[in-house]
């Protein structure tokens, strides 16, 4: 049995296609992210998962349990972790957790164990709303972990979370796979795709526009390497890179910014070092690497993933 | 249960530690009684200077008068309507009496006959005290004269009502008011603070029922509307020594039922605003005309004629009225029951409107 099923999907808001035919099966176990830029539809589709919000139409079944019949019976199941995470600004770490625990009637994380889990010590007497950022999003994750959960959402947990922080959920999130449960996550950073899920969804404006795990869909798309630099000079004529020899495609450029796919890196960059003595181009910042699902992304819709 | 009780535990602890909401909530309102009784202090035992003018000079005429030369608490002084109405003006009297010409007749012949009163509206609170003794002495001479039946056994208990002081008339209505900005600034901006924060999304997320947290939410407020008559009770009794005569059932009754009924009505002002300014301004739309049309501090009949049916819609006027009754032994605008049916369907129909738009995202 799958732990999420997803048919047909669709959620409009007037002329809005907010989730528009979304359809996907998540094994148990697995860690499956939904990557798209803010917009895409991501954390509508996980709300209706949840239980929070009804679709205009599709079918949803979490662990066999068909919604919106089951939802009482589902909220029982899965652990939720919301984007915003304001709670009960003068109630205590402790608290909160307490309190939540209580909501649920079947068998429960303590307090202390949760506590453990997510690293907040040294923060359970303080007041919720006196938490950083980081704290209050350990404290949301928490929140999501109290009854044992088959499933654990998770809409973007590090957002806004400085670089260590995010390392520091990461862990926790991989913890919380290691106890057998099954990870939804949704993020707009790709690194945070690559680096936790088993699959990945990527979504544009409503459509998942690329499933499966991270490496096959890389390979999938590229077999070149990425060259990026930045134009400091007048911008050369269109049509100028992809001359050089090993490009692939037509390069993309935004704000001065130019990425280009070869399958020579050499020779391109050859090419590249020509035309940079000619004076016809000026730059800086040049890098070469592995292709990633931001190029992914990026080769799919024409557009970074962050604006 | 647990889940209900924890809800209650928890919100309780947010209250405390929310000085706002308890200086709204408990400091406002003895604030309002320490400053009216401290501006009002003076009216302690107070004798009031009442001009009566008998142009009805026969038997029930004279007697009326002599009536009203024996209530302790005026200081009477008689003469022509002209020179007493002059006198009015510039200050010297409370309040004019007339006994008119034909009152004798009327009574004789079984009709009602009126007693003119002038008093000056600048000074409501007073005239509001000394109209309710008039109204009192009137009452009871009238049923000496006309020798009815007395219809109830028990005679409210007139002591307070003779003696009523400025502070005993506006406690009750402090209390009142204090109930109705614990519906309206107690409630709906916390409300909306929870929804905006997605509290209530993130429990909406979890099996709890949505009735436990209501229910938790209710019981909270009605707490606090215990403490507050507990409150407003011993520093009007302690400070100010006023009377407390009625029965504490009925006060409870009506306490917990004015409280309910503002409580629905913050329920429905959450669920018409969508943001923490406008759940404010919209508050302050009921705050106001109710806390200066509802006679908590100035008597209803001095209002022009046009405003009556506004007032007379208001819930505030009928629970004040009869907190009144029952802590102090006002004079009655209305019945008891009366107060109790409009303060019920006040509660019925904000109720079913709070249900209608109340919003959990």
């Amino acid at each position: 049995m799958p732990a999420i099923e997803v048919q047909d999907l669709k959620k409009y808001y007037g002329d809005t296609r907010a989730v528009d035919g979304v359809s996907f099966a998540i094994e148990q176990g697995e860690v499956f992210g939904m990557l798209g830029p803010n917009g895409a539809g991501k954390t509508t589709t996980t709300e209706i998962i949840e239980g929070l919000r009804l679709p205009d139409s599709g079918t949803v079944r979490v662990l066999g349990l068909a919604l919106p019949q089951n939802t009482r019976r589902v909220k029982g199941l899965i652990g939720v972790q919301l984007q915003t995470t304001a709670l009960y600004p003068r109630l205590t770490v402790r608290e909160v957790l307490d309190l939540f625990s209580s909501f649920f009637p079947g068998e429960k994380r303590s307090t202390d164990t949760l506590i453990d889990m997510v690293n907040l010590h040294e923060k359970e007497k303080a007041l919720s709303k006196d938490l950083s950022g980081g704290q209050r999003q350990r404290l949301s994750v928490a929140l999501a972990l109290i009854n044992k959960p088959h499933i654990v959402f998770l809409d973007e947990p590090t957002t806004g979370l400085d670089p260590q922080a995010r390392r520091s959920m990461w862990e926790t999130i991989r913890e919380v796979q290691k106890s057998g449960a099954t990870v939804f996550l949704t993020t707009h950073y790709m690194e945070e795709a690559q680096e936790l899920c088993d699959r990945v969804a990527v979504v544009d404006a409503g459509k998942i526009i690329a499933l499966d795990t991270p490496n096959t869909l890389i390979s999938q798309h590229f077999k070149e390497s990425v060259i990026e630099f930045q134009l400091t000079g007048e911008a050369p004529p269109e049509g100028t890179f992809r001359k050089l020899k090993g490009v692939t495609r037509p390069g993309i450029r935004e704000n001065g910014k130019v990425t280009m796919y070869t399958t020579d890196s050499t020779a391109t960059l050859g090419g590249l070092t020509d035309l940079a003595e000619a004076g016809t181009v000026k730059f800086d910042s040049l890098y070469v690497r592995r292709a990633t699902l931001e190029d992914v992304f990026l080769k799919l819709t024409g557009k970074h993933i962050r604006e | 249960m647990n889940a209900f009780f924890q809800l209650y535990r928890a919100s309780l602890k947010e209250y405390t530690r929310d000085r706002m909401a308890m200086f709204w909530t408990l400091a406002f309102p003895i604030f309002f009684i320490v400053l009216f009784g401290i501006i009002f202090s003076g009216n302690n035992d107070t004798v009031f200077d009442v001009g009566v003018v008998v142009e009805d000079k026969s038997q029930i005429g004279t007697a009326l008068e002599q009536v009203f030369v024996k209530v302790p608490a005026f200081k009477v002084t008689e003469g022509t309507r002209d020179a007493l109405l002059e006198k009015l003006k510039h200050g010297d009297l409370r309040i004019v009496i007339i006994i008119p010409n034909g009152v004798s007749d009327s009574v004789s012949s079984g009709k009602t006959a009126n007693i003119e009163t002038y008093y000056d509206p600048s000074n409501q609170t007073t005239a509001q005290i000394v109209l309710n003794i008039v109204e009192k002495v009137v009452d009871g001479f009238d049923q000496q004269v006309t020798k009815r039946p007395t219809l109830l056994a028990i005679k409210p208990v007139s002591i307070a009502s003779d003696r009523l002081r400025a502070i005993d008339w506006l406690l009750p209505g402090i209390l009142a008011m204090a109930l109705m900005q614990l519906g309206l600034f107690g409630t709906a901006p916390a409300l909306v603070q929870l929804r905006e924060q997605q509290v209530l999304r993130r429990i909406g997320a979890t099996p709890l029922p949505r009735i436990t947290l209501l229910g938790s939410q209710v019981l909270h407020r009605l707490t606090i509307a215990v403490a507050q008559t507990l409150l407003i009770l011993i520093v009007g009794v302690l400070m100010f020594k006023v009377t407390v005569i009625g029965s504490a059932i009925l006060l409870a009754g009506f306490v917990l039922l004015g409280a309910s009924m503002f409580l629905a009505i913050g329920y429905l002002v959450s669920g018409l605003a969508k943001t923490q300014e406008s759940v404010i301004g919209i508050s302050q739309l009921i705050n106001f005309p109710m806390m200066f049309l509802s006679g908590l501090f100035f008597p209803v009949d001095i209002m022009p004629e046009w405003i009556r049916p506004v007032v007379s819609a208001m819930p505030l006027t009928y629970l004040a009225d009869a907190l009144r009754q029952i802590m102090v032994g006002a004079t009655p605008v209305y019945s008891l029951g009366l107060d109790s049916l409009v303060v019920g369907i006040w509660l019925v129909v904000s109720m079913a409107l709070a249900v209608k738009f109340f919003r959990w995202e």
